[in-house]
């Protein structure tokens, strides 16, 4: 049987390589949040990573790669506009707002997520807007409706107790010159994705959902705060890329069905449920100083700041914690959030640590 | 032979069958995971037995305190999973535990997947027995998945569906519309 030399063999296998057409890149940003968000879907053949300049950010492949756009404008003043440079380098141009880039890697499809961090009320767009607007705080009584969460042993229900407490925590952070959004003023059944979005559409600074604690621990007392944990978003992640790339079927039997639905719906998912994790930092330091002021002011018994992978927190594009401001199941401290004067002592905590934050927000 | 030394000799014998660690028969109704037995042919070799840490809410406050149990050293990871789960729903044996989940709750399927998730799914009394506390919830979630991945290799992360179902919340709380991963701040190491 006859065999191609060696060195003809590799000459062969080099030509294929050079020959190979650029790897396809698809390019998608979104300016509509607080950060920029840029992803970059790479086909396979190439691998790239995110290098950091100044005045500038680079996607540097290792190679050629074809970038579908080749280049376009971001609008914007954290990242202003992005070009392909030589065959394997896509340069994103930083602007005066950029502070500071998260990125990661989403796979099957290869995706590499950028998400650059900064001020956007330094755009001139905007200079023409009311120069100071008052920042907005999201505040969310847990539960309502139907849905009356825990039941303290007199019969206290803690959907009320909730709303009790964000009604007079709105009207001392109004007193202190910030605007407050309850995402229920009533008692609603309200789902937990509207809670978040009434926060991600206001713009909110901060998210901040009010809840009380019930266990058949009797004696189990005092006043916690959650943030959200970072292995449940980091799992949560993984697993649902795993699901996109079932779906992921280019050219396939589906492919007409796909061209009829938005483009890149499960990539916004992923987006959108990773949406906390670039706020983790910020969403501990909120809750650390929010626990700081109940364990001072209220006297309950200091349970600390945890993290759990609450529900209500995952889509949240801003700092956002939980507040369990008791256990409504203990008899002493259900006595205690029947007192109005105990529940201003409560709000007058949150509101000292949340105007605090906001102002440096 | 008197009936004394009668009732004598099946007390060693059963004392004798009860500490070994091999049983060449499993007796059917005390197998929990009858039913999904091995074939015949696999179980020519007597079933060991294994140890598996268990996690209970501690009674003292909000951590996971753990229990050893012994199961039948079963090859298959649903098997192994579901012996842990019967265990787990059983309740704690000793003073400074608490049942993991709501009285009633029974496991109604089992599934291992081979990239490493479990589904786990209970019956309704699983979200309908919480009291409506993110600590109770917290802890009987976290207690179902700290004690499946502790004691299946094969399991890295645990779903739990309600009667057949995916929920959003047991409660209200935690998040199960994906996997979980355990949680192992929660649980506090017994003191030995």
């Amino acid at each position: 049987m006859w065999r191609p030399p060696p060195l003809l063999a590799a000459l062969a296998a080099a030509t294929l390589v050079a020959a190979a057409d650029p790897v396809p890149v698809t390019i998608t940003t979104d300016s509509s949040g607080p950060s920029t968000r840029v992803v970059l879907m790479v086909e396979k053949g190439a691998r790239c990573k995110v290098v950091q300049e100044t005045a500038r950010v680079q996607v540097e492949c290792d190679n050629p790669i074809a970038p579908t756009p080749r280049s376009g404008a971001l609008d914007d003043t954290i990242l202003t506009r992005f070009a392909l440079e030589g065959d394997r380098t896509i340069v994103f141009a930083t602007g005066p707002g950029f502070r500071r880039l998260d990125t990661f890697e989403l796979r099957n499809p290869t995706r590499l997520v950028i998400d650059a961090q900064g001020e956007r009320g330094a755009a001139p767009a905007r200079a023409a807007a009311p120069a100071k607007a008052q920042p907005v705080v999201v505040i969310d009584p847990g539960h309502g409706g139907v849905e009356t969460g825990a039941v303290g042993p007199t019969g206290v229900q803690e959907k009320d107790v909730t709303l009790d407490l964000a009604r007079r925590l709105k009207a001392l952070l109004e007193r202190r010159g910030l605007t407050a959004v309850l995402t229920r003023d009533e008692d609603r059944v309200l789902p937990l994705d509207d809670r978040t979005s009434v926060a991600n559409h206001n713009r909110a600074v901060l998210f901040l959902s009010i809840h009380l604690n019930a266990s058949k621990r009797k004696d189990a007392a005092g006043a916690e705060t959650y943030f959200l944990s970072t292995g449940a978003t980091d799992a949560e992640a993984r697993t649902l890329a795993a699901l996109e790339n079932k779906a992921y079927d280019p050219g396939g039997a589906s492919s007409e069905a796909k061209a009829a639905a938005p483009p890149d719906r499960g990539l916004e998912l992923v987006l959108w449920d990773l949406a906390q994790n670039s706020y983790l930092a910020e969403s501990s330091r909120l809750a650390e100083s929010v626990q700081a002021e109940l364990n001072a002011l209220t006297g309950a018994r200091d349970r600390g700041v945890r993290q759990a992978p609450f529900r209500v927190l995952m889509g949240a594009t801003m700092p956002a914690i939980l507040v369990e401001a008791g256990f409504i199941s203990n008899p002493e401290e259900e006595a205690r959030l029947k007192d109005a004067a105990y529940k201003d002592k409560v709000a007058e905590a949150i509101a000292a640590a949340v105007a605090s934050f906001a102002a440096r927000s | 032979m008197t009936s004394r030394g009668a009732s004598a000799l099946l007390l060693v014998a059963l004392v004798a069958c009860g500490r070994t660690d091999r049983r060449a028969q499993p007796a059917p109704a005390a197998d929990p995971v009858a039913g999904a037995a091995p074939a015949e042919g696999e179980t020519a070799a007597p079933l060991a037995k294994s140890t598996v840490t268990l996690y209970f809410p501690s009674a003292a406050g909000d951590t996971l305190t753990t229990e050893s149990r012994e199961i039948l050293d079963t090859i298959r990871p649903a098997e192994r999973g579901t012996q842990v789960l019967a265990e787990l729903l059983e309740g704690p044996r000793e003073k400074g535990a608490l049942a993991a989940v709501p009285e009633g709750t029974t496991l109604r399927r089992l599934w291992v997947r081979e990239d490493g998730t479990a589904f786990a799914d209970f019956s309704d009394e699983l979200a309908s027995g919480l009291p409506g506390g993110s600590s109770d919830e917290i802890l009987a979630i976290y207690a179902i998945v700290d004690s499946l991945t502790a004691n299946v290799p094969e399991i890295q992360r645990v779903g739990i569906l309600v009667a057949g179902r995916e929920r959003d919340t047991l409660g209200g709380h935690v998040d199960l519309r994906r996997p979980l991963r355990p949680d192992m701040a929660l649980a506090q190491k017994k003191a030995e």
